[in-house]
C-alpha cells in the first residue's frame, strides 16, 4: 500500500471513530508528525470534543487553508467544510468545497445547499456526481437528501433509495432514519415509528432517532417527552434541542408583546 | 434446433412416435427394429425377424401393436407388450417402402416396389385391396388423418391421391372382406373399391415421400429433383401451390408441421430444413457432417420431430416451450403469444397488459427467453436470442393496462442476457468483450463492468450483484465494489431460483440441483435421470422442483423424494402452502394441489421439531416401511418406533435408539433367546444392570451371570450361582464361582470331588490350609506335587466394584440434541460472511478522477448563470429576485477559491408557510409565534396564551423531520407538508402537516364521554379543556370539517361548563341552596343523553333530599323523557308520586325551569332570557356583564366580550 492510500485509509478509520464519539482517541493516536489530512481529522475530533476547543481550531484550519502547500488538500478542504457547516457559514464552507475533487466534497456541497434551501444549487452539483458515477453510494444519499428537500412525488424516490440501501447493506440507524423520514413526509407515521423503533433498538442513544422519535410520536398523538428528554440528557446540543429552547423564548417573547 | 435424444445404430429407415408414451420405434437398414425409451434415453426392445432391411414402422395409436414391412416382402404385426410377432401379411411381391394403421378402421396400408399399395385389414388378416395405377416403385402411401383418401408418391414422377371411400362402406365386418377376395382378382384391373382422385404431375424424377397437411386440403411432395413441392386440391381437382428449392440432393422425407405453420424436409444432401409454410421461404437449415437423411417423422400429440440418417436418429424440437416469467410478490408476469399477461396468484386473475413486438419469424426459436421484472418501476425486460441475443425494455403504463393492439415503444439493445439488478438498474451482458453494462431505465449505460471469468449468462443475486453463470462455474459478482462475492462450480447451470428471502439458491441444470447459500457455500447437490425443468421454495424453505414427469422435494439437507407425477411438463411459479402454481407449455396457468406431510415431515425432522413430528405422526398416516427406514436411516430410530407395531421391528429400533425400557417389553413378547442376548449386550453396553441380569436369566446364561455378580459385586448370588451350578452339576461353573467369591475351601471340595487331587492338594497347600493339605496327601499317597519354593503367594480376592448394583447414570443427551444443538452450527456460518462484507465496504468512496473534477468544476460554474434564470420561472422561489451581482463575472478563467460566490440562502419552507397561510396553526408550526398570537387574537379574541404554550412549541417541534446526512457534519431538517401524494409536483410547497387533527380530537371527545361516564369529572375537564385549546390551532381542509370543528367547540364549551358547575358544587357542601342551583344548572348544559340522565337523577334525588318535590319531580319528568333505565325509571316515577301528593318547594332556588335561560360562565348564575349578557369570543359561553373584559372562565383563553372575526381553521375559509 502506498503512502498516500495509507494515510487515506487511516484518515477513514479516525473518521469513523470521530462520527462513533470517540474523540478522545482520535486525538491522543495523531501526533504532531501526522501528515496534514490526518491532523485536519485531528481537528475536527478536536472541533466537536468541546466547544472550548472552536476558536483555536477554526484559526488553525484558516491557516492551514491560506497556506499555499497544504491548502488544497482534499481532506483538509473537507475538514473545513464540515467545521464551517457546524459554525453555518455557508458562504465559508463553499468556499473550500465549491470545486469538488472528491465524491465527498461533492456530497458536502449538496447538502450545503439544501441547507441554504438552495435545491436548484444541490441539484446542479448533483447532476456532476451522477456525471462521475451515478451508482455511487454518496450520488444515491445525496439524490436520496435533494429528493426530500424538493418533495412531492421525489419522495417515493427517496424511499426507494433507501430501500435499495436496506436490501443492499445491513441496517444502520442512518438507513433506518431515512426511511422514517420518508415516511413521515409522505403521511406515513405508523410505518415511520417502527422503522424508528427498530433504529432505536439498535442504538438506544442515536440522537437522530431520538428526535426523529419525538416529531413521529406528536403526529400519532402518543406521548414523546421521555425521547425529548433522552436527547436533552444525552444531546443538548441537538437541533431539535435548540429549536424547543428557542421556540420556548420566542413564545415568552411573544407573549410579551401580544 | 433443440435435441433431445439421440442414437448411434445402423441406418434408420423408418421412424414412429408413440402417441402417449414417451417411445420411439427405430426400424433400421439391418433388420432391427428398436423401441427406444427417448426420455430416458434407453433402448426398451429389440425386434429382429425381419430378413433384411425395414424400411416402413408405425404405432398403433391405442393398441400395444406396431406394424413394419421390409425387404422381405412381409408385412408384420407386433405386439410390444407380448415381445413378439403377432401374424404376418404376405401378398406384395417387392420391397415394402412404408406401412401405416388407420387411425380408426382396422387397416394397414402399405407401398411396395411391386408398384402397388395396399390396403389390409389387420384383424381378418387379410389383403382388402390393392391399389394398382403407379408404373413405378411406390416409395410412400399414407392414409389422410381424417378423410378416407390416400395420398402415395412413386418414382413414375407422380403424386397420387386414392379415395378408399368405397371401402369403408364396404367392408363393415370381416366376413365380407374374407368374400370379397375372392372378388379382388377380378377387381385387380379396374377395380372399384379405390379410385384414383387426382394424379398430381410436376416432379422431374421419382417422388420419394408425400403427405396431408393435418387439417388443410394440401399435401407437400419431395422429390429426387430436390424439389418440394406444395398441392392443393378441392373437391374436384388438385393442383400444384408452389415449389420450395434449396435442397441438394434427393429429398426423401417432408411433411407438415403439426402445430406449427412450417414444413419440414429432410434429404440426402445431409440436412434438414425447415420451411414456411404460408411465405414459403427457407427459415432454417440444420447439417450434419456425414449423415444423410432418410426419414422423418412428427410425434402426433407434441411438439417433437424425429430425423433418421445414416448412422442413427435423433428426436429434436425446433423451439423452445418454455414460457418466460417472472414472478413478483402476488403476481407472475409472463410471456404469452405477442401479449405480456399478469397473473395474480391471489385471485387467479390472469390479464393482458400490454402487446409485445412480435418473435420474428425469420428463424425460429426466436421467442422470449427470460424475463425480469422491476415492481417498484413497473418496467419489464425480455430477452430473446434475436441478433444474437438481445434484450427489450417496456415500462408498464401505471394507471391503466394498455389492452389495444398498438405495440408498445420498446427500448432495445443487444446482449447475451439482460436483468434488473437495482429498481432502476439493469446488467447487461456483452459477451463479446465480457463485460457487464448497467444501464438505467433510458437504456443508456452508466456503468460498465469487466467480468471477473468467461461467462455466458448472468442473472439476478440481490440488489447490485450479478450471478454469473461460466461453463463450469458460476459467481456472485458485486457490481459496485467489483469483487466476487462468492464461488461455485456447477456445470452447465440454466436457471437459478432466489428463495424469496434471498438467503438460499436452487442452481438447475439439465441433469442436477445445486443448492447454495447466499455466498454460494455448497450445501447440496441433486442428480436427477429426467430433465429438470423448473423449481421453486416452499415458505419452510423447501424446494419443489419439476422434472418432465413429475414434481419433487428437495430438503435443505440434500434429501428429495416424488411428490406426484404429471402427465405434461409444467413450469413451477410458486408455491404457496399446498398449492403449486405453475405455467404450461401453452402458457396456461394451473394450479396444483400437492400433498405435503411427507416432506413437511421430514423438514420437522430434520429442524428438530419434535412437537410437529409427534403431532404428524398422530394426525396422519404416514406409515410404511420407507418411513422408518428413512428415520432409521436419518438416525431417527426413537421416532420410528412411534410408528411401528411389528415387535420385531420395535424392538430392533428400541435397541438403535436405546430404548431399554421398549425393548424390554418388545423382548418379553417375543421372548426368544437371541432377541434376550441383544438385549444383554445393549443393557450392558448402558450399564443396566438389572436388566442385563434379567436377560441373562432369561437366556440361562450363568457364566455371564455369574461375572455380572462378580463385576458388580453382589456376593450373595454369586454363591447362589455356585449352589446352582452345584446342583446342574456343573464343575467349570462352581470352580469359577469359587473362584471369584475367593472361597478356598470350596475350590479345593471341587477340585477334590472332580477327582483332580493334586490339584486340590496344591490349592490347599499354597493357601495354607494345611490340615486339608495333609488329609489330600494321605489321599495321595504322599505322592503329591512339590510346591514352587521362594515365591510367595497371597489369596486373590476379587476388588470391591467401584459401583455395586444399580445402573450406571445415563445422560439425557436425545432432549439436548433435538433443542438446539445442530441449529447454532448452522447460523454461525453466514454471519461470518456478513462481518466480512462488512469490512470491505467504503472503500469504494475513493474515485478520485481529476478529469472529472475540472470539468464538473467548469460545467458548474458556466451552468450558474442558467440557474438562476431557471430559478425565475420556478415560481415558488420569490425571494430571488435580488440575484447575486457576482454571477455575471466570468469565473471559469480564474482561481477557484478567491472568486468563487456563495449563492444567497434560499426561503426556508416555514418562511413559505408563513406568507402563504393566515391560519394560526400553520403560523406556529412555522416557530411564527408572534404572527401566531396576532392571529388569534384577531380572530378569536384570545388573550391569554399562557394555556396554548404546549400547544405552540409540538406545533413548531413536529413541523421538521431531521435527516441524518454527511457523517460528522450537522443533519438537515426538513419541513414535513400535509396532502402527500404520489403525483405531488416536487418543488411545489404543501402547507405544514400539523400535529394535531380533527380526528385526534374526535378521540378526545370520546374519552372525555367515557371519563364523564365513569365520573370521572377532573379527567374528564382535564381532556375537554384540552380539546378546547387544540382548536384554535386546528386547520382542517373542507368547509364541512369547518362547521364540525364550530359544532366541535359548542359541545366541548357545554361540557367544561358543566363540568365546572359539578365540581364546584362538589366544594360548596355546606351551601345546600347553591348545591342544588349548580345541580339544576348541570341538567341545563348540553350533554348526551346518558350523561343528561345522570345528571337529572343526580339532580333529582338532590332536591328530593332537599324536600324540593316541585323542582324533583321536573327533574323526574324530564329524566323520564330521557329513556332511563328500569331502575332509575321507576326512582322517577316514585318522586312524581311522592311531588303529587305534596307539591311544595322546600328551599328557594334561583331556578326557574319554565323560563329558558343560560348560565354565566364564570359566576354560574342563571341569566334568563332578556337579560343582558356577554359572550366570549371563541367558545361562546355567557357572562353576566360584570365580566367583560376578563379572560374567559371556561375556555380560559379569550378576553370576554371583545371583538373578533371569529376561527379560521381552513384554507378554504380564506378561499
Amino acid at each position: 500500500m502506498s503512502e498516500e492510500d495509507a494515510i487515506e485509509r487511516d484518515c477513514l478509520i479516525y473518521r469513523s471513530y470521530i462520527a462513533l464519539g470517540s474523540y478522545q482517541l482520535v486525538i491522543h493516536e495523531i501526533d504532531s508528525s501526522a501528515a496534514t489530512p490526518l491532523q485536519a481529522v485531528k481537528l475536527l475530533a478536536l472541533y466537536l470534543l468541546s466547544a472550548d476547543n472552536k476558536e483555536t481550531v477554526i484559526s488553525s484550519i484558516r491557516e492551514w487553508l491560506s497556506d499555499a502547500a497544504i491548502g488544497n488538500n482534499l481532506i483538509l478542504r473537507l475538514i473545513a467544510g464540515i467545521i464551517f457547516m457546524h459554525e453555518q457559514d455557508y458562504n465559508e464552507v463553499l468556499k473550500y468545497t465549491n470545486a469538488g475533487g472528491t465524491m465527498e466534497l461533492n456530497a458536502l456541497n449538496v447538502q450545503v445547499f439544501l441547507k441554504m434551501h438552495r435545491s436548484d444549487y444541490a441539484e446542479k452539483q448533483l447532476r456532476v456526481m451522477q456525471q462521475i458515477d451515478e451508482d455511487h453510494t454518496l450520488t444515491q444519499l445525496a439524490t436520496a437528501w435533494l429528493n426530500l428537500a424538493v418533495g412531492g412525488s421525489k419522495i417515493q424516490e427517496a424511499y426507494l433509495i433507501f430501500q435499495d440501501f436496506s436490501e443492499k447493506y445491513q441496517m444502520t440507524s442512518l438507513i433506518l432514519n431515512g426511511k422514517a423520514v420518508c415516511c413521515m413526509h409522505m403521511g406515513n407515521f405508523d410505518e415511520a415509528e417502527s422503522f424508528l423503533l427498530e433504529a432505536l433498538n439498535k442504538d438506544a442513544k442515536d440522537p437522530e432517532t431520538l428526535a426523529n422519535l419525538v416529531v413521529c410520536c406528536l403526529h400519532l398523538g402518543k406521548p414523546s417527552s421521555r425521547f425529548l428528554s433522552q436527547l436533552k440528557l444525552s444531546h443538548p446540543e441537538h437541533m431539535l434541542v435548540k429549536r424547543v429552547s428557542a421556540a420556548e423564548e420566542s413564545f415568552d417573547r411573544a407573549v410579551q408583546t401580544v | 434446433m433443440l435435441t433431445k435424444f439421440e442414437t448411434k445404430s445402423n441406418r434408420v429407415k423408418g421412424l414412429s412416435f408413440h402417441s402417449k408414451r414417451p417411445w420411439i420405434l427405430a426400424s433400421l437398414h439391418s433388420g432391427v427394429i428398436q423401441l427406444w425409451d427417448y426420455r430416458m434415453g434407453t433402448l426398451i426392445d429389440r425386434f429382429e425377424e425381419h430378413d433384411g432391411p425395414v424400411r416402413g414402422v408405425n404405432f398403433h395409436k391405442s393398441q400395444p401393436l406396431f406394424v413394419s414391412g421390409g425387404d422381405d416382402y412381409k408385412i408384420k404385426v407386433w405386439n410390444y407388450k407380448l415381445h413378439r410377432c403377432l401374424f404376418t401379411l404376405l401378398g406384395h411381391l417387392d420391397y415394402i417402402r412404408t406401412v401405416q394403421f388407420h387411425h380408426e378402421s382396422p387397416w394397414i396400408v402399405s407401398a411396395s416396389d411391386d408398384q402397388t399399395i395396399r390396403i389390409w385389414n389387420w384383424q381378418s388378416r387379410t389383403c382388402i385391396s390393392v391399389l394398382t395405377g403407379h408404373n413405378h416403385y411406390v416409395m410412400c402411401a399414407l392414409f389422410h388423418p381424417k378423410e378416407d383418401l390416400v395420398v402415395s408418391a412413386s418414382l413414375d414422377q407422380t403424386v397420387r391421391v386414392w379415395d378408399i371411400g368405397v371401402l369403408r362402406k364396404k367392408s363393415v365386418s370381416p366376413a365380407d372382406d374374407i368374400l370379397r377376395l375372392g372378388q379382388m382378382n377380378t377387381d385387380f384391373f379396374g377395380g372399384v373399391d379405390a379410385v384414383v382422385k387426382y394424379v398430381l404431375e410436376g416432379h422431374d424424377r421419382g417422388v420419394n415421400w408425400a403427405s396431408f397437411h393435418p387439417t388443410l386440403p394440401l399435401i407437400v411432395s419431395g422429390a429426387d429433383d430436390r424439389q418440394i413441392k406444395i398441392w392443393r386440391m378441392n373437391d374436384s381437382k388438385a393442383w400444384e401451390v408452389d415449389t420450395l428449392r434449396g435442397h441438394m440432393n434427393n429429398v426423401s422425407s417432408v411433411l407438415f408441421h403439426s402445430r406449427q405453420d412450417i414444413i419440414v424436409s429432410n434429404s440426402e444432401d445431409k440436412s434438414i430444413r425447415v420451411w414456411d409454410a404460408t411465405k414459403r421461404t427457407a427459415l432454417q437449415t440444420f447439417r450434419r457432417e456425414h449423415d444423410r437423411f432418410w426419414i422423418l417423422c412428427c410425434h402426433p400429440e407434441m411438439n417433437l420431430l424425429a430425423a433418421g440418417h445414416d448412422s442413427g436418429m435423433i428426436v429434436f424440437k425446433l423451439e423452445r416451450e418454455r414460457p418466460a416469467f417472472s414472478v413478483s410478490n402476488n403476481s407472475l408476469y409472463y410471456v404469452k403469444d405477442r401479449f405480456l399477461q399478469l397473473y395474480e396468484y391471489s385471485t387467479q386473475k390472469d390479464t393482458q397488459i400490454i402487446p409485445i413486438r412480435r418473435p420474428g419469424s425469420a428463424t425460429l426459436n426466436q421467442g422470449p427467453k427470460t424475463l425480469s421484472y422491476s415492481p417498484t418501476e413497473n418496467a419489464v425486460l425480455i430477452c430473446s436470442d434475436v441478433d444474437g441475443g438481445s434484450y427489450e425494455l417496456y415500462i408498464i403504463p401505471k394507471d391503466s393496462f394498455n389492452k389495444g393492439d398498438t405495440v408498445h415503444e420498446a427500448k432495445r439493445g443487444v446482449g447475451g442476457s439482460a436483468v434488473f439488478v437495482a429498481r432502476n438498474r439493469f446488467a447487461v451482458l456483452e459477451k463479446s468483450t465480457n463485460q457487464v453494462l448497467v444501464k438505467n431505465l433510458k437504456n443508456e449505460i452508466v456503468k460498465k463492468s469487466a467480468l471477473p471469468i468467461v461467462t455466458d449468462a448472468i442473472f439476478y443475486a440481490g440488489t447490485g450483484n450479478l450471478l454469473c453463470k461460466a461453463e463450469d462455474r458460476v459467481i456472485i459478482f458485486d457490481l459496485q465494489q467489483r469483487m466476487i462475492l462468492g464461488d461455485l462450480q456447477a456445470s452447465f447451470v440454466r436457471y437459478v431460483v432466489w428463495s424469496s428471502d434471498m438467503e438460499t439458491v436452487a442452481l438447475l441444470s439439465k441433469h442436477s440441483i445445486i443448492i447454495a447459500d447466499k455466498r454460494l457455500v455448497h450445501r447440496c447437490t441433486l442428480h436427477e435421470t429426467i430433465r429438470v425443468k423448473s423449481g421453486s421454495w416452499d415458505d419452510n424453505g423447501v424446494f419443489i422442483y419439476t422434472t418432465l414427469t413429475h414434481i419433487k422435494y428437495c430438503l435443505p439437507n440434500g434429501d428429495c423424494g416424488i411428490i406426484k407425477t404429471v402427465d405434461v411438463p409444467v413450469y413451477i411459479t410458486k408455491i404457496s402452502g399446498n398449492n403449486i402454481f405453475c405455467l404450461d407449455r401453452d402458457g396456461k396457468n394451473r394450479s396444483i394441489v400437492i400433498d405435503a406431510t411427507e416432506y413437511l415431515f421430514k423438514l420437522s425432522l430434520l429442524k428438530k421439531r419434535y412437537d410437529h413430528v409427534m403431532s404428524m405422526i398422530r394426525n396422519s398416516e404416514l406409515c410404511g416401511q420407507a418411513m422408518i427406514a428413512y428415520l432409521q436411516q436419518k438416525g431417527f430410530p426413537e421416532v420410528a418406533l412411534h410408528f411401528v407395531k411389528d415387535e420385531r421391528t420395535r424392538f430392533n429400533l428400541a435397541l438403535e435408539s436405546g430404548n431399554i425400557q421398549i425393548a424390554v417389553a418388545s423382548a418379553k413378547e417375543i421372548d426368544e433367546k437371541d432377541h434376550w442376548y441383544k438385549l444383554g449386550v445393549e443393557a450392558l453396553r448402558q450399564g443396566n444392570s438389572g436388566i442385563v441380569e434379567y436377560a441373562y436369566q432369561r437366556t440361562k446364561n450363568f457364566e455371564r451371570l455369574s461375572f455380572l455378580y462378580l463385576i458388580t459385586g453382589n456376593l450373595d448370588k454369586l454363591s447362589k450361582m455356585m449352589k446352582i451350578a452345584e446342583v446342574k452339576n456343573d464343575v467349570m461353573g462352581q470352580f469359577h464361582n469359587a473362584l471369584y467369591l475367593g472361597d478356598v475351601k470350596e475350590r479345593v471340595k471341587i477340585l477334590e470331588n472332580a477327582g483332580h487331587l493334586p490339584l486340590a492338594y496344591v490349592t490347599a497347600k499354597t493357601h495354607g490350609l494345611n490340615d486339608i493339605a495333609e488329609g489330600l496327601a494321605d489321599k495321595l499317597e504322599r505322592n503329591v506335587p512339590v510346591l514352587p519354593s521362594g515365591r510367595s503367594h497371597s489369596l486373590l480376592i476379587p476388588p470391591t466394584p467401584v459401583l455395586c448394583g444399580g445402573d450406571w447414570p445415563l445422560l439425557r443427551v436425545m432432549k439436548g440434541i433435538f433443542e438446539g444443538g445442530l441449529d447454532s452450527v448452522g447460523r454461525d456460518a453466514p454471519e461470518e460472511y456478513e462481518d466480512a462484507a462488512d469490512a470491505d465496504w467504503g472503500e469504494d468512496l475513493d474515485i478520485v478522477d481529476v478529469e472529472n473534477i475540472q470539468n464538473g468544476d467548469v460545467s458548474m460554474v458556466s451552468e450558474n448563470d442558467e440557474a438562476h434564470e431557471e430559478n425565475e420561472e420556478g415560481g415558488w422561489d420569490l425571494e430571488d429576485l435580488e440575484l447575486p451581482v457576482d454571477v455575471e463575472t466570468p469565473r471559469a478563467t480564474t482561481a477557484r477559491s478567491s472568486v468563487f460566490v456563495a449563492p444567497t440562502p434560499g426561503m426556508p419552507v416555514s418562511q413559505i408557510w408563513v406568507q402563504k397561510s393566515s391560519l394560526a396553526g400553520e403560523h406556529a408550526a412555522a416557530g411564527n409565534f408572534d404572527t401566531a398570537m396576532r392571529l388569534l387574537n384577531r380572530q378569536l379574541g384570545i388573550k391569554n396564551f399562557k394555556p396554548l404554550k404546549s400547544f405552540f412549541l409540538d406545533l413548531h417541534t413536529g413541523s421538521h423531520t431531521h435527516l441524518p446526512t454527511f457523517p460528522s457534519s450537522p443533519i438537515i431538517s426538513l419541513a414535513i407538508e400535509r396532502g402527500w401524494s404520489e403525483s405531488a409536483s416536487p418543488n411545489v410547497r404543501n402547507p405544514p402537516a400539523l400535529v394535531f387533527s380533527f380526528s385526534q380530537l374526535e378521540d378526545k371527545l370520546k374519552a372525555g364521554y367515557k371519563a364523564t361516564t365513569a365520573g370521572k369529572f377532573t379527567e374528564a375537564l382535564r381532556v375537554f379543556m384540552s380539546i378546547l385549546h387544540t382548536i384554535p390551532l386546528i386547520v382542517v381542509e373542507t368547509r364541512r370539517e369547518v362547521d364540525e370543528v364550530k359544532e366541535l367547540v359548542i359541545i366541548v364549551k357545554e361540557y367544561v361548563l358543566g363540568l365546572q358547575m359539578e365540581l364546584k358544587r362538589r366544594e360548596v357542601k355546606d351551601d345546600p341552596v347553591r348545591q342544588l342551583e349548580l345541580a339544576a344548572y348541570f341538567t341545563h348544559c348540553n350533554l348526551q343523553l346518558p350523561h343528561l340522565r345522570l345528571a337529572l337523577v343526580n339532580a333529582m334525588s338532590l332536591c328530593f333530599k332537599a324536600g324540593n318535590l316541585i323542582t324533583a319531580s321536573n327533574f323526574a319528568r324530564r329524566l323520564l323523557e330521557a329513556n332511563p333505565a328500569e331502575a332509575h325509571a321507576q326512582k322517577a316515577r316514585s318522586v312524581i308520586q311522592a311531588a303529587e301528593r305534596n307539591m311544595r318547594d322546600a328551599i328557594q332556588l334561583n331556578y326557574d325551569f319554565r323560563n329558558p335561560f343560560v348560565v354565566c360562565g364564570a359566576t354560574y348564575v342563571s341569566i334568563y332570557r332578556g337579560q343582558k349578557d356577554v359572550l366570549c369570543p371563541y367558545c361562546g359561553s355567557h357572562f353576566v356583564v360584570s365580566q367583560e373584559g376578563e379572560i374567559c372562565a371556561v375556555c380560559n383563553l379569550s378576553v370576554v366580550g371583545s371583538d373578533a372575526s371569529g376561527l379560521l381553521c381552513s384554507p378554504a375559509q380564506i378561499r
